[in-house]
């Protein structure tokens, strides 16, 4: 792929995009009304396998307890945590990227906030699953919820988990709403599409009776920056209460005032590399080389880049804090990430979140699909493991040497995390043949700036 | 008697062209539909409330779930063994900040629908097949004008504006 020399909207639309009806075109004619291609049937079948296998896991999970995983009495928390902690970051991204680029007025957000938003809405509903199964008793997760009750019991509102509880439930709803605004003007043009009437029917009461008048596109533009300007606080908000489940306890390694913003940037990284493995599929399989060019890449790697930089300041600022402030049990946990138990897994961290990202200096591997693949999956498994390697770190070498138990996984763990993968793509699939993944509306009028 | 004359447009710059044509001419607009919104229409009616509707919903939202909390914990807890528990209001605004973010999204959406005249399944304008290309890939204009040689004049203007289809249809 090789990046484009023209400035403003051309840079970011193919010339094969001519005219408004080629963006509805495309984009929306791989939808219901066709048959869907035999590599979607593939990808499908394989998505229901590993999530049916993920399934059984967290059956057997609720059936016999927590005792199946890998935690123990000092490494409590484990993967379901750290799985958390992942799908959230990677659920945080999709409408802070998608807000972030609307706020600032970016124009190549046209062609990628819709998946991106959709990415949002599945992870973020993956992540939930996990404190609600990491509680032990997850037939009791609405006790979290405050509601008149016989035993007069509420949330414990200074509790972590509470915070989780709202955390998660607000900004997976207000992501559905933030996400519904943008569609409604396309659901609208399934409604009025040539199609299955079936189909149609349901894109026309989800359209809600759109008409494109001005009023309504008034209205639709100014809700939709409203709620951008409420998502990037929202958002950063979220993932800093998740950062704010570590940094709020008293455990060496964690009560550290950096994890909020760091958990915040690390979402960002970890989504904007899913959102170009994403890309990078839905361009070739959709048919959509033409909306979703080299430019978009290069400035998703550009943005890889800078939060690699921001990821490796961030762990270096952990390894200063525990030098400089002396404290003994701060600096052991240092040392053992560096040269304990979990120390291939450490460097392996360093290597996909820091090092793998410098590729992107190189001005052509910011366009390479290889390249592109690669450092993305680097970043997302370093990220998992950063994850992990949180908890599994400190948890290991609390206070009390007595109290310090190596973690390992179990089968049951890993198969839950590959469930979770699974249910993942399938949800994303399904996605995929029912609604648009790029921003028809959007595109076209991006397409109006190429025409001045 | 009154007709209604249709015309769709390929570009934005010949609708607002067939746009600025009528209301030169003093016809009056009966209707607009656009496949994107359309900066060069400026301000007008459609968005006014909606930003102050999602202010006041999420500040109540927010205001609501503090003053649950606060009552719950510090007045109505079940157990009062030497006192009830703190008053630890810091604690308690991450979950009110975040409801209040969704119940400010919820109040800006109502006032949309309310705005945008949406949650109307069917309406007049449905009945007429060019707008449902207004939300593909045409520009659509309907303009009041008399019958005769005045909706012939109509009909002329738009087509030299560029529209690529005009039609007159009796009411």
């Amino acid at each position: 792929m090789k990046p484009h020399a023209r400035q403003g909207g051309q840079r970011w639309i193919l010339p094969s995009i001519q005219t408004l009806g080629d963006v509805t075109e495309t984009v929306a004619a791989p939808l219901m009304d066709v048959r869907a291609k035999r590599r979607w049937w593939l990808a499908f079948i394989a998505a229901l396998v590993l999530t049916a296998v993920g399934a059984v896991a967290i059956g057997f999970s609720l059936a016999y307890g927590p005792g199946l995983w890998g935690n123990n009495t000092a490494v409590v928390w484990g993967f379901p945590i750290a799985n958390y902690v992942w799908w959230i970051g990677i659920g945080n991204a999709g409408t802070l990227i998608s807000s972030l680029l609307l706020l600032t007025r970016q124009k190549w957000r046209a062609s990628i906030n819709r998946f991106a938003e959709g990415m949002t809405l599945i992870a973020v509903s993956i992540a939930g699953i996990f404190p609600i199964l990491h509680l032990g008793r997850p037939m009791y997760f609405y006790w979290l919820a405050p509601y008149p009750n016989t035993m007069q019991l509420w949330p414990q509102w200074r509790s972590a988990l509470v915070w989780d509880f709202w955390a998660i439930l607000s900004y997976l709803l207000f992501s559905a709403i933030f996400f519904y605004v943008g569609l409604v003007p396309d659901l609208a043009t399934l409604r009025d599409r040539p199609g299955r009437r079936g189909w149609r029917r349901l894109y026309g009461v989800a359209a809600m009776g759109w008409q494109g008048t001005p009023e309504q596109w008034r209205a639709q533009e100014r809700l939709h920056r409203t709620l951008a300007a409420i998502a990037v606080p929202l958002v950063c908000s979220v993932h800093s209460i998740v950062g704010l489940d570590f940094a709020a306890s008293l455990m060496p390694g964690w009560t550290e005032s950096i994890f909020p913003p760091y958990f915040v940037v690390g979402a960002l990284f970890s989504g904007f590399a899913m959102v170009v493995l994403i890309a990078l599929t839905i361009r070739r399989t959709m048919g959509l080389e033409g909306m979703i060019v080299p430019d978009h890449f290069d400035a998703m790697a550009r943005i890889i880049l800078a939060a690699s930089i921001v990821m490796g300041a961030s762990y270096a600022a952990e390894w200063f804090s525990a030098w400089w402030g002396g404290e003994a049990a701060d600096r052991r946990v240092v040392v053992f990430e560096l040269t304990g138990a979990y120390w291939p897994f450490y460097w392996a961290m360093l290597l996909g979140n820091v090092a793998a990202p410098q590729l992107f200096w190189i001005r052509r591997l910011r366009t390479s699909p290889a390249a592109l693949i690669g450092v993305s999956i680097a970043v997302l498994v370093g990220m998992w493991l950063e994850r992990i390697l949180i908890i599994a770190n400190t948890l290991s070498r609390g206070y009390v040497p007595s109290f310090w138990r190596l973690y390992a996984p179990t089968l049951v763990d890993f198969l839950i995390l590959a469930g979770t993968v699974g249910a993942f793509l399938l949800l994303f699939l399904i996605f995929a043949r029912l609604l648009p993944v790029v921003s028809m509306h959007e595109v076209r009028k991006l397409l109006k700036e190429r025409a001045q | 008697m009154t007709v209604l004359a249709l015309a769709t447009f390929p570009h934005e710059s010949a609708y607002l062209r067939g746009r600025h044509e009528m209301v030169t001419h003093e016809y009056r607009l009966v209707g607009e539909w656009l496949p994107y919104g359309s900066e060069a229409l400026g301000p007008g009616p459609g968005a006014h409330g909606i930003r102050a509707a999602a202010i006041v919903s999420g500040v109540l939202g927010a205001v609501g779930l503090f003053a649950l909390t606060v009552w719950s914990m510090a007045f109505a807890y079940p157990f009062n063994s030497g006192g009830r528990p703190l008053f630890s209001w810091p604690a308690y605004i991450p979950a009110a900040v975040e409801f209040g973010a969704f119940t400010a999204a919820v109040g800006g959406l109502i006032w949309f629908f309310r705005e945008g005249r949406l949650t109307r399944l069917h309406d007049a304008a449905f009945e007429f097949a060019e707008v449902a290309r207004a939300s593909q890939d045409r520009f659509v204009l309907a303009v009041a004008c008399d019958g005769g040689e005045d909706a012939n004049t109509v009909l002329a203007i738009l087509a030299n504006a560029g529209a690529d289809h005009t039609r007159l249809v009796t009411p």
